[in-house]
């Protein structure tokens, strides 16, 4: 495929086999979310089956107290130090919205293309358990914020992955809802204790439809999502820390038939972790339906070490929410510019249009502003984008340097970024900052030294030992000779010692002249650009 | 002194007449007095005392916090009360000690009011009786009177007396039978479905349900969300007008009270009924009422009629509905309400350890009494997905048939309803717990209820009940008017109308001493009417405390 | 008791003519003597089935238990009670939600006041550990009906 194709949203075009004996050697299932149309190698000769995947992504709203009460959000503080009366449940306490929350999600709601619903109304979700103090949770049930939106993503598809296809997914609803505690477990001692620090912060729901196909495609999704939260600075989402949780619902089917049962996987906190989990159940429901077996409606967990997805412990009998209204919260009312009352205090009014306009550019948006302005590939934009700060040191970059940002995209992803994923280090992390870069590609652009002089000196630099691009070069004396008849007695001295050669090369053979290219760079120790000097022998033997 | 109104207690201790200590150590040794009433759980002597103490320092230095400063009050106990042990009267709380103060409390002692106890009720106010919490029943005190006793024909044996003591009322008995006798000058009460006015009624005082909304709901731990409300009990109207205006107003630790500004108000004299329209609606006459309620029913209509008031019956036909109505959704937000008693946070905690699970079920089978685990599973029971539809939305279809009805009525002309608030007077204990709590709620919530009710009508700001000695006043307000939402309409039937007072003697000497004079005719009446009219200003008085007035 | 029969109390409401005014003992004119129900003997309606399967899902879902038989029928009769609601015609009727349906939401400043107060909480609780609330262990359901302290155990 030579250029972009753009799925569709709701087909999955991919078919999946069984991969023999893949399951239980622990290995990954068959790659096949990279080819689409392509089957694994090892058939087995069955019809082929469609996977469809839905995800709920619980996001933490980024705000300084939690959505019903005011207490603090933070990551780390002292046990139970960030808690209210209300948050604990004490009886007579009430909820009182925190308007930020209410903002969050608009900007969410928006950045997704949804319709923010006017009115929206609060459910209480009941259910016992030792992190819900209140035994229940007070959500979005009936009328959530936002509905229908969409959410477009792009995967790298190709042998190099340097194809770009962009896929859409439906956002089902959106929804504002409380966070619940943590309870941390005391196997040996058969304790457990409980931190409701978490308890009460606000959380945006954001259902996704069952458009997508694989655990790749789910990744990708949620990996744009992530990427616009963060933008928006609705949420931080940063999955280590808790801030995105993802519950897959996953079922396979074979095409032209009715969706099979479904299983979910929760609380999924890592992309690799998502993706894997969900081949891995994909694989595994098909195994079970090949072997004759039948797929429960359950709840299942990922573990990550052994890499497969567990039944969670079953609970007897169906579970049932019993959703009622939140009689402690009115309606939740948002204005337009339209709509806007006369006379009301700005603190209480949510004005969509206002959100509107402020919101800042998408990443989509951002990844067409980087192509159109400098130049570069979609698949070079997409991996700036990709990895946090990598956009910004490129841009840093470009305004520092000379060279043309076509040149500086190869430097930025092949070479830096490489070297990052070589030692697994993020952007922040990185020992060469923009700064170094750009006199680096400086000293590059100027003709100062060769281009695999600079990659050594990028080496030298990658130590972190804080000399500056130009020390390194004197240094190691990396300088290319500028000096033109320098050069010119050095050629002129290769070819009087390498007369065979030259006899040849005027016979027609051009290809020995990279041998008197390379003679050239031995005796210069590779200070000549190559380039000059094929200039130079090719005049000289031409006379 | 003990049986002055606020006002003029208030001017006594600005002029030095009396001492907030002295009035303090006064219902202090009352309460003692009267210990048989059982109507406090908690006396907070200490506390108390120091408040008097403080205000007695403010009034000398002529630096007094209003009307209510140095004025014993006493507060239900399903109010949160800092560092004072709130039960709710169930064991699942017994030993609960609240960090924080409930809204109204806090406004009662930043106003310098002297928190005198914690009052009895049933258990988490679910009831009409005041009989089924785990500190047992508390007695009217009406039970004392020598006309009462005369009605019985017996005489001072103690045993008798025992057996025949007539039940509050309930659920806010506790804080009706405080007022009653004399041992605070106002009690908080709350009201859900009647738990308020009923108690009112049942003890002779006045009983004042404000509008939804109106009054803060932080920290009163609740029984039905969309419908409680902190109600107020006092011995006359202007004290339960005081008291209004320091209880409410928005609280933004309460989403559910109204953001308008609210303007206290006084009562003022004059009376005018001539331009009123009375309803009386005529589904309120239902088997069971007594005939005396029927006769002081017809009575109060007359009045009306004979001042100059237009009298004309009216038809709330979904009235039947409202009881049962009311029965399904309190069910439902009672069972969501009590899910956060496990035992794990706060409150009883049973030695059940082997699962969370197993642990919360214990925990609620000690701490729970039956009606409250009653109403927890038919609670449930509405919500499960299956039955959702069929009784919980269609109650809440039903709910809005009836405050339809009343949008009707007073779309009609009728700025006032007239009814009776139970269907008869407070009964002995022995009669009461005869049936069980869900059918005894079911007759005595009937006229009550659909007031709390239809505080949720589509468009009408609330309702306001106030139950006076033995009349009750049920206010509407329409929400368009948002400067006269909280005008408050009384009509006014003097004392010419031949309402009478009842007065007790010095506490002291009671149960078996001191006569008694003449109490109020026992039924009471609700009076409902509607603020559209800017230009009403009917106050209602029924006779008031003073023994010189009548 | 009274029951309540609510297709009778409405079609006594319509017979019953305004201008009909019955004299009262006392002469009163406005309140008919005669009152809008009819006491009617209590003519139990057909049972609901309360079946064992739900008793348990009850137990389970509300974690609270029956106790006795009492218990039962108090639920049963609850149910009975609310069956009353299926007499009204509510076609076209939309569901009253809420008091507040009119009202809007009061929204409250993102600053932090509440919180620090982990000694406070603490007190109420009867078991902790350090900082910590302590739990027996969870996600470990309720033993099977024949195996819980439940009356219902019983009753099969």
């Amino acid at each position: 495929m030579a250029a972009p194709v753009s799925g569709g949203g709701r087909l999955c075009r991919l078919a999946w086999r069984r991969r023999a004996g893949a399951l239980h050697s622990g290995a990954q299932p068959a790659a096949l979310g990279r080819e689409p149309g392509k089957v694994a190698a090892a058939q087995s000769g069955v019809a082929p089956w469609r996977a469809v995947v839905g995800l709920e992504v619980h996001a933490q709203i980024s705000s300084n107290s939690k959505i019903f009460s005011g207490s603090q959000v933070q990551f780390t503080a002292p046990p139970n130090s960030l808690v209210s009366f209300f948050d604990a449940s004490l009886p007579g306490t009430l909820p009182v919205l925190n308007r930020r929350c209410v903002e969050a999600a608009v900007m969410t709601g928006l950045a997704l293309s949804c319709s923010i619903n006017k009115k929206s109304l609060f459910d209480r979700k009941h259910y016992f358990y030792a992190d819900l103090p209140a035994g229940y949770q007070i959500t979005q049930q009936r009328l959530p914020i936002a509905v229908n939106g969409n959410l477009s993503y792009t995967l790298c598809v190709g042998a190099k992955q340097s194809q770009m296809v962009t896929k859409n997914v439906r956002i089902k609803q959106i929804q504002l809802e409380q966070d619940s505690g943590k309870s941390l477990h005391n196997d040996a001692r058969s304790q457990t204790f409980i931190d409701l620090n978490r308890a009460g912060v606000g959380l945006m729901e954001v259902v996704m439809e069952p458009d997508m196909c694989c655990g790749e495609e789910a990744a990708a999704a949620v990996r744009e999502l992530q990427l616009i939260l963060q933008t928006l600075g609705s949420s931080q989402a940063i999955m280590a820390e808790g801030q995105l949780r993802v519950d897959a619902n996953v079922s396979v089917h074979h095409p032209g038939e009715s969706y099979g049962v479904r299983t979910e996987v929760k609380n999924i906190n890592s992309l690799r972790f998502l993706a894997r989990a969900v081949d891995y159940e994909i694989q595994r429901q098909i195994e079970e339906l090949e072997n004759g077996g039948t797929i429960l409606n359950e709840t299942r967990a990922f573990d990550y070490k052994l890499g497969c997805t567990i039944p969670m412990r079953d609970k007897e009998g169906k579970q049932d929410y019993r959703f009622m209204p939140e009689p402690n919260l009115p309606p939740l009312i948002l204005y337009d510019a339209k709509s806007l009352p006369a006379n009301i205090d700005d603190q209480q009014v949510v004005n969509i249009d206002w959100i509107q306009e402020r919101l800042p550019d998408l990443p989509s948006v951002k990844r067409v502003r980087l192509v159109e302005q400098y130049g570069i590939l979609p698949e070079h934009s997409f991996t700036l984008l990709n990895e946090d700060g990598l956009m910004e040191l490129f841009e840093d970059v470009v305004r520092e340097t000379q060279m043309n940002p076509k040149k500086v995209i190869g430097w930025v992803i092949s070479e830096l970024l490489g070297h990052l994923k070589q030692y697994d280090l993020t952007v922040k992390e990185s020992p060469v900052n923009s700064l170094s870069l750009a006199d680096l590609l400086n000293l590059l652009e100027r003709g100062v030294i060769s281009s695999s002089a600079a990659k050594q000196v990028l080496e030298e630099l990658w130590k972190g030992e804080g000399k500056t691009p130009l020390q390194i070069v004197k240094e190691k004396r990396l300088e290319l000779i500028q000096n033109q008849r320098e050069l010119d007695q050095i050629c002129q001295a290769v070819m009087e010692g390498h007369q065979e050669e030259v006899m040849e090369i005027k016979a027609g053979n051009k290809k020995v002249l990279n041998k008197l290219i390379g003679l050239v760079q031995r005796a210069t120790q590779r200070r000549a650009d190559p380039i000059l000097v094929k200039q130079i022998l090719e005049k000289k033997l031409s006379q | 002194m003990l049986r002055a109104a606020l006002r003029e207690v208030s001017t006594a201790l600005k002029e030095g007449q009396v001492s907030p200590t002295e009035l303090c150590q006064r219902c202090l040794s009352l309460i003692k007095a009267t210990k048989c009433l059982n109507a406090y759980i908690t006396v907070t002597e200490d506390t108390a005392l120091r408040q008097a103490e403080e205000s007695e320092k403010r009034y000398r230095r002529g630096q007094s916090l209003g009307d209510l400063d140095g004025i014993p009050v006493a507060v239900k106990d399903n109010f949160s009360t800092t560092g004072i042990e709130t039960t709710c009267a169930s064991n699942m709380l017994k030993g609960y000690i609240p960090p924080y103060n409930a809204t109204v409390v806090q406004k009662l002692l930043d106003q310098g009011a002297v928190l005198i106890g914690k009052t009895n009720l049933d258990e988490f106010a679910m009831g009409s009786g005041s009989t089924d919490g785990i500190f047992g029943p508390v007695r009217n005190p009406w039970s004392y009177s020598k006309q009462y006793r005369e009605k019985c024909g017996q005489n001072s044996h103690l045993e008798n007396e025992d057996s025949s003591w007539l039940i509050t009322g309930g659920s806010s008995g506790g804080s009706a039978a405080a007022v009653s006798s004399f041992t605070c000058f106002a009690a908080l009460g709350s009201d859900t479905g009647g738990s308020t006015r009923n108690p009112a009624a049942h003890c002779g005082v006045v009983g004042l349900k404000p509008t939804y909304g109106l009054v803060s709901r932080h920290g009163l731990i609740p029984l039905v969300n969309s419908m409680d409300v902190p109600g107020i009990l006092t011995r006359c109207v202007d004290d339960a007008a005081t008291v209004l205006g320091v209880l409410a107003g928005h609280d933004p630790k309460d989403s559910t009270t109204v953001q308008d500004p609210f303007n206290p108000f006084k009562l003022p004299s004059v009376i005018d009924v001539g331009k009123l329209c009375i309803g009386i609606p005529k589904e309120y006459h239902i088997p069971g009422l007594s005939s005396e309620t029927l006769k002081v029913w017809s009575k109060a209509a007359d009045l009306f009629e004979n001042a100059g008031a237009r009298v004309i019956e009216v038809s709330l036909p979904h009235t039947c509905y409202s009881i049962v109505c009311y029965h399904v959704l309190c069910a439902a937000e009672v069972a969501s309400n009590m899910a956060r008693f496990d035992g794990l946070e706060y409150g009883h905690r049973s030695n059940m350890d082997k699962s969370t699970e197993s642990m919360y079920a214990a925990t609620r089978r000690e701490g729970f009494n039956d009606v409250v685990r009653g109403r927890i599973l038919s609670g449930n029971y509405f919500l499960l997905k299956q039955n959702y539809e069929k009784y919980f939305i269609k109650a809440q279809k039903v709910r809005r048939l009836i405050a339809n009805d009343f949008v009707n009525v007073f779309s009609s002309g009728v700025d006032v309803l007239l009814t009776p608030t139970t269907l008869r007077d407070a009964v002995p204990y022995v009669e009461f717990i005869k049936e069980d709590n869900r059918t005894r709620s079911a007759q005595d919530d009937i006229f009550t209820q659909a007031a709390n009710m239809s505080a949720f009508l589509h468009n009408l700001g609330g309702v306001r009940n106030l139950c006076l000695k033995n009349i009750q006043v049920l206010l509407y307000s329409r929400q368009s008017l948002t400067s006269d939402l909280y005008k408050k309409i009384y009509v006014n039937l003097s004392k010419e109308y031949g309402f009478k007072v009842c007065i007790w003697e010095e506490a002291s000497n009671l149960p078996t001493q001191g006569p008694i004079q003449e109490r109020a005719e026992k039924p009471s009446l609700q009076v409902c009417t509607s603020t559209e009219h800017k230009w009403l200003q009917h106050y209602f008085l029924t006779g008031n405390a003073k023994p010189d007035q009548i | 008791m009274w029951a309540l029969r609510g297709g009778r109390c409405l079609r006594a409401a319509w017979s019953w003519g305004g201008s009909r005014l019955a004299r009262g003992a006392t002469g009163g004119r406005q309140i008919d003597q005669n009152p809008e129900w009819q006491l009617e003997e209590q003519k139990p309606l057909p049972q609901k089935k309360v079946t064992m399967e739900l008793l348990d899902h009850l137990e389970r879902l509300a974690l609270v238990d029956f106790r006795n038989w009492e218990g039962v029928e108090r639920l049963e009769k609850a149910i009975q009670f609310a069956d009353q609601l299926h007499e009204v015609n509510t076609e076209g009727i939309e569901p009253m939600d809420s008091v507040l349906e009119n009202r809007c939401l009061y929204l409250r400043g993102d600053n932090i006041t509440e919180g620090n107060c982990t000694k406070e909480l603490l007190q109420n609780a009867s078991q902790t550990a350090e900082e910590y609330f302590e739990a027996p262990p969870g996600n470990i359901p309720l033993p099977k009906l024949e195996e819980r302290e439940s009356f219902l155990q019983d009753s099969n």
